[in-house]
């Protein structure tokens, strides 16, 4: 039995309208007028026990919503979810007790208390026995690094470490599911990455399920082997993460810099010239067409170097790029 | 395709009734957790605690000058130092009830109220349990600072009977406040402004529930009207029972505020139900 199923999910929102002015508001009084947005169109996903699912989009894609639909704050429109065999909304509060989730956007710690307070906290809201609570706590701290941190309050962490307070906090009574909706929202590439380590870290150890949202195709793709790509509620792409980097994340972008002058005709077999400067340059190549070795010799036999930088498409490129696929298959 | 077509439940999936022991510990956490919050703050307590100091400065100069022009030793049965007491713990009260009823409406515009539900607790209960936290320490704090002043002004409180009854009737008042909060509050999924509500609330319980003076000392039509309205049983039960601790007038106080938070209590659970759907429909 798949951990979380959702078949033909829809949500759609009743978006009351309100014209301008005094008539308008007395208008909407009298006959208030609705308009409906979609926010999810139709989906269906299975993930498995104790598997680290990747659910990325852009912003309003309807991840957040999927998401609330999961944990049984909302109800969909239509359509059929099962979370640990239960429907979550109609099962919010039994289910509670078996999932996890945080919001990224939405912290649950106590802002002026150490950590540690909300997890004792916790412990009691989830009923858990007062001792095993306490080894739970030293477990959880050591695997997400925060020993340190406990004691410190809320509001005196750095975002990265609050995050990994955050999650270590919704695993306190052992769910199996964690339903983590962009937990790396605001954090840098280090507080990213460490972030990342400890949920790998959690889902080894105690083969708890993850369903990880994120607008950042980086972070699914360190994280997760399977990947689901939503976009305006529907969802666009399913496959392996390995499929994923080795169709769409193939165009890198390099930028160079060099602590000398460039010649104006500086250029590299197989590599778009973006821009050219005088001490630096901006590319861009297909790792299907030209290989990277070629590529990075290239660029160091130029001239010496100051600095490399190679960044991979957007999720929004990702996503034209996999329209655009579609549409030239379907032509 | 309905949902929810599958009736079958995964093993080991009874449904969970938490033992009457877990549920308390439960919002007993909450509560401490919110105390220990507001502990965070102490200037900020105290600074409030301060506040009861003037005000009872203020009573007393008023009330001197009133005693003093009547020329009776007391005004419907109450002495000076019985009015002061009075108007100690009807200020202590005001000053330490914790108004939730603009968080909650806050919580219901940004959505936010969504988010406290993906935990096993009551949304209602969690915020009572919270805002009992705020209260006790604030209620303190003013007790034991007006209480100081006002005997320094008038002589000694009452006996410790007036203490324990008006105790137990606080703790009720609270309650009854928080319904009233609760409802204000809950009414933002119906209406946009709520602050109306909480002005009118407001100048009720200052005119007709005894904050600025106590309802004896109205003429008879208008304190049988006042003590008709839930709002006496809020601040004046409580204070009055203080100065005047019987067995009688605590059973018509104790009375009085179950009957009001049974009824005013079982509404808000109400709204709080279609609330909930509403809200589950809405989205956060
Ligand atoms: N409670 C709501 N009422 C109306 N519209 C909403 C509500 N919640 C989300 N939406 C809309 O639904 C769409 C999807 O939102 P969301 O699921 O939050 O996207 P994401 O999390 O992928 O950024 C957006 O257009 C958003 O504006
Ligand atoms: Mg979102």
């Amino acid at each position: 039995m798949p951990a979380v199923s959702v078949r033909d999910l829809r949500k759609t929102f009743q978006l009351k309208q309100k014209a301008a002015g005094l008539r308008g508001s007395l208008r909407a009084l009298w006959r208030p007028s609705f308009q409906e947005l979609d926010a999810v169109r139709g989906i269906s996903f299975n993930m498995d026990e104790g598997e680290l699912l990747g659910f990325i989009g852009p912003n309003g894609a309807g991840k957040s919503t999927t998401i609330k639909i999961l944990t049984g704050i909302l109800h969909p429109s239509s359509g059929e979810a099962e979370v640990l065999g239960r429907v979550p909304w109609r099962q919010r509060q039994e289910l509670a007790f078996q999932i996890g989730s945080v919001f990224g956007q939405r912290p649950q710690l106590w802002y002026h208390l150490p950590a540690v307070d909300t997890f004792y906290l916790f412990g009691k809201i989830y009923e858990l026995d007062d001792r095993k609570l306490k080894g739970r706590i030293a477990f959880l701290a050591e695997a997400f690094e925060i020993e340190e941190l406990l004691e410190t309050p809320v509001r005196k962490l750095s975002l990265g470490q609050r995050m990994r307070c955050e999650v270590a906090a919704s695993l306190l009574h052992r769910p199996r599911v964690l339903l983590l909706d962009e937990p790396s929202i605001g954090l840098d590439v280090v507080a990213k990455q460490r972030l990342r380590m400890t949920i790998q870290r959690m889902n080894d150890l105690e083969g708890v399920g993850v369903l990880l949202t994120s607008h950042d195709a980086g972070d699914i793709e360190a994280l997760c082997r399977r990947v689901i790509i939503i976009n305006d509620g529907e969802i666009v792409y399913r496959d392996k993460v390995s499929a994923l980097r080795r169709r769409y994340l193939t165009v890198k972008t390099v930028d160079v810099r060099y602590n000398e002058q460039l010649p104006p005709d500086f250029a590299l077999p197989g590599v778009e010239m973006v821009k050219v400067g005088r001490y630096g340059a901006k590319m861009r190549f297909d790792t299907r067409v030209t290989p990277v070795g070629p590529v990075i010799g290239g660029l160091a036999a130029a001239g010496s170097l100051a600095d490399v930088t190679v960044s991979e498409p957007s999720l929004e490129e990702v996503i034209g790029a996999i329209y655009g696929q579609a549409e030239s298959k379907d032509g | 395709m309905a949902s929810g077509g599958r009736r079958q439940a995964a093993p080991g999936s009874g449904v969970r009734s938490p033992s009457l022991k877990a549920a308390l510990g439960k919002y007993w956490a909450i509560f401490r957790t919110q105390l220990v919050n507001s502990l965070a703050y102490p200037i900020d307590l105290l600074g409030r605690s301060l506040l009861i100091v003037l005000f009872m400065w203020i009573f007393m100069n008023l009330w001197r000058v009133t005693y003093g022009a009547s020329g009776a030793h007391t005004i419907a049965g109450l002495t000076l130092a019985d009015t002061m007491w009075y108007l100690m713990m009807a200020e202590a009260v005001m000053l330490s009830k914790r108004d939730l009823s603009e968080e909650m409406t806050e919580q219901v515009k940004d959505g936010s109220v969504a988010y406290l539900l993906n935990k096993p607790f009551n949304f209602i209960l969690y915020h009572f349990a919270a805002g009992l936290g705020h209260s006790v320490l604030a209620f303190g704090g003013n007790l034991v600072i007006g209480a100081a002043v006002v005997w320094l002004m008038v002589g000694p409180p009452p006996g410790i009977a007036g203490w324990l009854f008006a105790g137990a009737a606080v703790i009720l008042a609270w309650l009854l406040d928080f319904c009233f909060s609760a409802l204000i509050g809950l009414s933002a999924f119906v209406v946009e402004e709520t602050a109306a509500f909480r002005w009118i609330y407001q100048k009720f319980l200052l005119l007709l529930g005894g904050v600025l003076i106590p309802l004896d000392f109205f003429p008879a039509w208008l304190q049988t009207f006042s003590l008709n309205l839930p709002f006496a049983w809020v601040i004046y039960g409580p204070a009055r029972l203080f100065v005047e601790p019987s067995l009688a007038r605590l059973g018509q106080v104790l009375l009085q505020q179950g009957f009001w938070l049974a009824l005013i209590g079982g509404t808000v659970w109400i709204l709080y139900r279609r609330a909930a759907a509403r809200l589950a429909i809405n989205g956060g």
